[in-house]
Parts: structure tokens; C-alpha cells; sequence
């Protein structure tokens, strides 16, 4: 086929997904803009009534809503691995999936975000977080945890949402071109007036070579930081080295199950079937399942810490986490982390959409109850048996968690009918290559 | 009047350029349009290294240098200790200073961008300039 003819049924088949949504797709968008907005309004509940509303206690201080932030920011990460990382590593198979991903990562670390904001007792000095000079001259604290998770989370956002539009601008160009009345007009600013000219691209390709370069090694800082807020304590199950790597294998082997979750049900309502091939989704499985052998490895390796390092409170601890009050929730993350995604070794599997979409689900829901696992039983059992205690997310915090998640997904539902899903840029590139 | 020749496939194009290059014409009157990347134009027009590297190494370093003085600065500011750790704590501040690196680094890296391909243009924003998925080269005459 000619380039030209190529290039054009392209860029009709993903702009396609921009025409007219169907009832369904309001009926999705309705169901997620109403789970959003009860999670608000639990929220406000909350900020009316205090903390009491939710299931934190004495010891328990850290639950739900800590679990949701590391939960949503470890989804934002492969965002970045699939954009960045392959980019770097000239991954062919990268493109079927780095719009929808980078996109993920913008909404995940939006949600992300308000958790710390919502697990403040008083919201409103949410400000005291940045460092400005205050009255008395008072600044924050450069070594505490929280404080670097302030600075990671927000360069995070800043550079992700950089990365995702310097990708979009020729593209948002495109639609330009198909767009009609005042919608052209927005697609018009958008793009910033791109011609697709000699000096446009020369800077353009050095620039998101920079960004790439840039977004790896903060991706596995950012995550590394958000461990250290546990990691940096004396707590036992928290204050180990392996935290930081063990975290941000977890973050990418989340996020990748995510991007399956998504992508999935994209691709078959878009039908985009032609440009987000088997062999694809096979690329992407085999990322899924070398991430859960790494996050297997820690979960391993922190039980080799524990007992080889005649630490009796570090050996009861991870006894507990085995055996104790939270143990089938340690059992059914096992389950969705560890062995499931074996099955991913067997090639018919690994080709079936429908097994991946399932097992991805089950990734999901396994590294949710990771990091629920890692924070409340720590909390729950430290040294002192007197100071002991268990804790159970109220209605409160099992609301917003479910908000959070329509959120996210009135957020991506919103970016896939707006926005083009595809970059239809890269796609051109690399047919002209082959 | 500037003269235009557009094409359909990416071969042809790259042929023309290479003769119009050959035929003496200087690659500082070439412009081209292309749908996308198309790293041999750089080679034909023998394009140097894009400049935005400077924007990015000075946007790093100054986040770098920014980090580093405003963490021990603030720390000296108000000299609280803090679980027995000396004020100005360097390990724990590295991480301040390596996540404001980036962020200055990335930020001034696209406002180079921005201002070395003269972009947002109100001028196309206004009157966008669509070449579709042809390739174009454009040169310049003589008068300009």
C-alpha cells in the first residue's frame, strides 16, 4: 500500500474512537462520575465530622488511605516504564501502548495526590507541606520522609504531564486537521500552532529524548522515596533495605496490570484490533510475568531478613503476617501476585486477551492488599504487646476508595474520547521503517 | 514567491532533496514539512546538534545548585536537631536535591523547546498550516 493511503486509514481508524460516544460509554461515565462524587462528598463527611469517621486507631494510624496513595502511585509507575524505559530501549512493541499508559500515569498520580490531602486531619494546612517562610521564619523538615515524598510526587506529576503532552502536540495537530467549528479551534491552541516543519522536529525529537532520559531515574526514585516513608522508621517489617527496589518492582508490575485492565476493553470498543495486535499483549504478559518474579523474589528475600537476621521482633513479625489476623488477605495476595501470574509461562495463555484481562484483575487486587498487608499489620503488632491492636476500614474509607477508582476511570474514560489513544505519529514512523 | 515541491512517499522526497542539496542549493534556504520524524533530512541538510541541550544542562545544574543551597539554607535558617542528626543532614537531602534537578531540568528543557521552535505560534494557531501526511520542501528565493 502507498504511505500516503496508509497514513490517512490510520489516522481514521484511531480517531475513529474520537466520534460520538455510544449509550454505553455514558453509561460508564455516568457510574464512575457518581462513584467519584459520593467519594467526595464522604470526604467532605469527613472533614465535618474529623477522623473519627474512618477505622484509624491507636496503633493503627496508616491504613486505607496510605494503602490507596502507594496503591496509585505505584499504577502511575508503568505509565512511565512503558513511555520512558522502552523508549530508551527502542521497544518496538511500545507504541501500541504509550498514550494510553502516559495518560494513566497523569490520573493515577492525580488520585494519588488528594490521599495524603484526605488522610490529614485538618485538609486546609495541607499548605504547611511546602516549604515557604512562615511567620516565624519556621521552614520544613528536609529530612523527614513525608517531606521528600512532597517534592518526588510533585516533580512526578509536573514531568508526567510534560512527557504525555510533548508527545500529544503533532498529534493533537491531526485532529486538528479532522476537527470541525469550535472543537478545531481548541485542537488549534492545543497543538500551539505546529506545521510538522524542519526546526519543529529537530528540537522536538531531542526534547522528548530528554524527558525520556529524565522520567527513568525518576520513577525509580519516586517510588524508592514513597518506601522510605515506612522504610526510614524503626517499625519491624518496614525497616528493611530491600524496601526500596522491592517497591519499585511492585509499582511497575502493578501499573502493568493496569495498563491491561485498560487497555483491553479499549481496544475491543475502539476496535483497534489491526494496531493493537495479539503480539502485543503477548510483549506486554511477558512484562507481567518478569515483574512478578521480582516482586516473588523480595517477598522471598524479606522473609530470608527476617529470619536469618535473629531479630526475634522482625521473625514474630513476619510469623504474623503469615499466620495472623490478616493472613488470608497475605493469601490471597500471594495468590494474585505470585501464582497466577505463573501460569503466564504457558504461551496459549499468555495469547488469550480474555486470561490476561482476568489475571490483571487479580494483580490489581494483590497489589492493593500488599501494601494494605505491609502497612496494617506492621501498625498492628509492633513491640509492645500492651500497645497492640487491629484495624478494620470503615465505610468511610471503603468509600473514597472506591471513589478514588471512579475517579480514575471518568478520568481515562474522558481521555479517550477527547484525546487521540493512540500515537498515530510513532505508528507512521515506524511503518515508514519497515 | 517561494517555490514548493510535495510529495506523496517518503522516497522521493528524500531523492529531490538530495539533488536540490546537490544541485547547490544552500540547506539554510531548505524548509521541509513532514508528517513525522524523519531523521535523514538532518543528515542531507546536514543539520547540527539542536541546541536545546544547553537549556537542559542549565536547567539541571540550576535545579542542582537551587537544591542544595535551599535545603542547607533552610536547615541553617532555623537550627532545630532532629533524632540527633547533624542540621545540615546531606544523605537525606540528596533527595530533595535530585528530585529538583529534574524538575528544573524537565521544565526548562520544554520551555527551550518552546522557544527555540517558536512555538505556541498565535499566527498558526490562528491560521493552522496543514501539509497532511505529504512531505513538503519549501525553498526560499532569492529576494527574501
Amino acid at each position: 500500500m502507498k504511505s500516503i493511503e496508509y497514513n490517512e486509514q490510520l489516522e481514521r481508524d484511531v480517531l475513529a474512537a474520537l466520534s460520538k460516544p455510544s449509550p454505553w460509554y455514558w453509561v460508564a461515565l455516568v457510574v464512575c462520575a457518581l462513584l467519584f462524587v459520593t467519594g467526595l462528598s464522604l470526604w467532605l463527611y469527613q472533614i465535618l465530622k474529623g477522623m473519627g469517621v474512618s477505622g484509624l486507631n491507636n496503633p493503627v494510624g496508616w491504613g486505607t488511605y496510605i494503602t490507596d496513595f502507594v496503591f496509585w502511585v505505584g499504577i502511575a509507575h508503568s505509565g512511565t516504564l512503558i513511555s520512558a524505559i522502552l523508549f530508551l530501549f527502542r521497544a518496538k512493541f511500545r507504541n501500541a501502548f504509550n498514550r494510553s499508559a502516559e495518560a494513566m500515569t497523569v490520573f493515577a498520580v492525580m488520585t494519588a495526590g488528594l490521599f495524603p490531602l484526605i488522610h490529614l486531619g485538618r485538609t486546609w494546612f495541607f499548605y504547611w507541606l511546602f516549604p515557604y517562610p512562615n511567620q516565624r521564619g519556621l521552614w520544613v523538615n528536609f529530612k523527614s520522609p513525608l517531606v521528600w515524598d512532597v517534592f518526588a510526587v510533585s516533580t512526578y506529576f509536573t514531568i508526567s504531564l510534560i512527557f504525555w503532552y510533548t508527545g500529544l502536540v503533532p498529534d493533537i495537530a491531526i485532529v486538528r486537521r479532522y476537527a470541525t467549528g469550535f472543537r478545531k479551534k481548541i485542537y488549534s491552541i492545543f497543538s500551539l500552532g505546529w506545521t510538522g516543519s524542519l526546526r519543529q522536529w529537530w528540537h522536538y525529537n531531542r526534547l522528548y529524548v530528554f524527558l525520556a532520559a529524565f522520567a527513568t531515574p525518576l520513577v525509580i526514585s519516586v517510588h524508592s522515596v514513597v518506601s522510605w516513608d515506612f522504610a526510614m522508621s524503626i517499625i519491624p517489617g518496614w525497616h528493611t533495605t530491600i524496601f526500596a527496589p522491592y517497591f519499585v518492582a511492585g509499582a511497575i508490575f502493578s501499573g502493568t496490570g493496569m495498563v491491561i485492565t485498560l487497555v483491553v476493553p479499549m481496544r475491543k470498543i475502539f476496535r483497534l484490533e489491526k494496531l493493537i495486535t495479539i503480539n502485543h499483549f503477548e510483549k506486554i504478559a511477558q512484562t507481567l510475568l518478569f515483574t512478578s518474579l521480582i516482586v516473588t523474589y523480595s517477598y522471598i528475600v524479606e522473609f530470608g531478613l527476617a529470619f536469618y537476621g535473629h531479630h526475634q521482633f522482625e521473625a514474630a513479625h513476619f510469623t504474623y503476617r503469615l499466620l495472623g489476623d490478616y493472613q488470608v488477605l497475605y493469601w490471597i495476595m500471594l495468590f494474585g501476585n505470585s501464582l497466577l501470574p505463573l501460569t503466564l509461562f504457558v504461551r496459549k495463555l499468555r495469547r488469550s486477551i480474555v486470561y490476561l484481562f482476568i489475571v490483571s484483575i487479580f494483580v490489581n487486587i494483590g497489589m492493593w492488599l500488599e501494601r494494605f498487608v505491609i502497612i496494617v499489620t506492621s501498625l498492628a503488632k509492633d513491640f509492645d504487646p500492651y500497645a497492640w491492636g487491629l484495624y478494620k476500614p470503615s465505610v468511610v474509607e471503603i468509600g473514597i476508595t472506591l471513589g478514588s477508582f471512579g475517579m480514575f476511570f471518568m478520568f481515562f474514560l474522558i481521555f479517550v474520547k477527547v484525546l487521540p489513544v493512540l500515537s498515530v505519529t510513532e505508528i507512521k514512523e515506524e511503518a515508514a521503517h519497515e | 514567491m517561494n517555490e514548493q515541491f510535495v510529495f506523496g512517499e517518503k522516497h522521493e522526497f528524500l531523492q529531490k532533496l538530495k539533488d536540490l542539496v546537490k544541485g547547490g542549493i544552500s540547506p539554510k534556504k531548505i524548509n521541509v514539512f513532514t508528517p513525522y520524524p524523519v531523521h535523514e533530512v538532518e543528515e542531507i541538510l546536514k543539520v547540527p546538534t539542536s541546541p536545546l541541550r544547553f537549556f537542559t544542562l542549565l536547567g539541571a545544574l540550576s535545579g542542582l545548585f537551587f537544591g542544595a543551597w535551599f535545603t542547607a539554607w533552610t536547615s541553617l535558617d532555623w537550627p532545630l536537631i532532629g533524632g540527633g542528626k547533624p542540621i545540615v543532614s546531606v544523605p537525606a537531602f540528596v533527595i530533595v536535591t535530585f528530585e529538583l534537578t529534574i524538575l528544573f531540568g524537565g521544565v526548562i528543557s520544554f520551555l527551550g523547546f518552546l522557544i527555540l521552535s517558536k512555538l505556541p505560534s498565535p499566527k498558526r494557531i490562528g491560521t493552522p498550516v496543514e501539509h497532511g501526511n505529504q512531505f513538503v520542501i519549501e525553498i526560499q528565493s532569492e529576494g527574501k
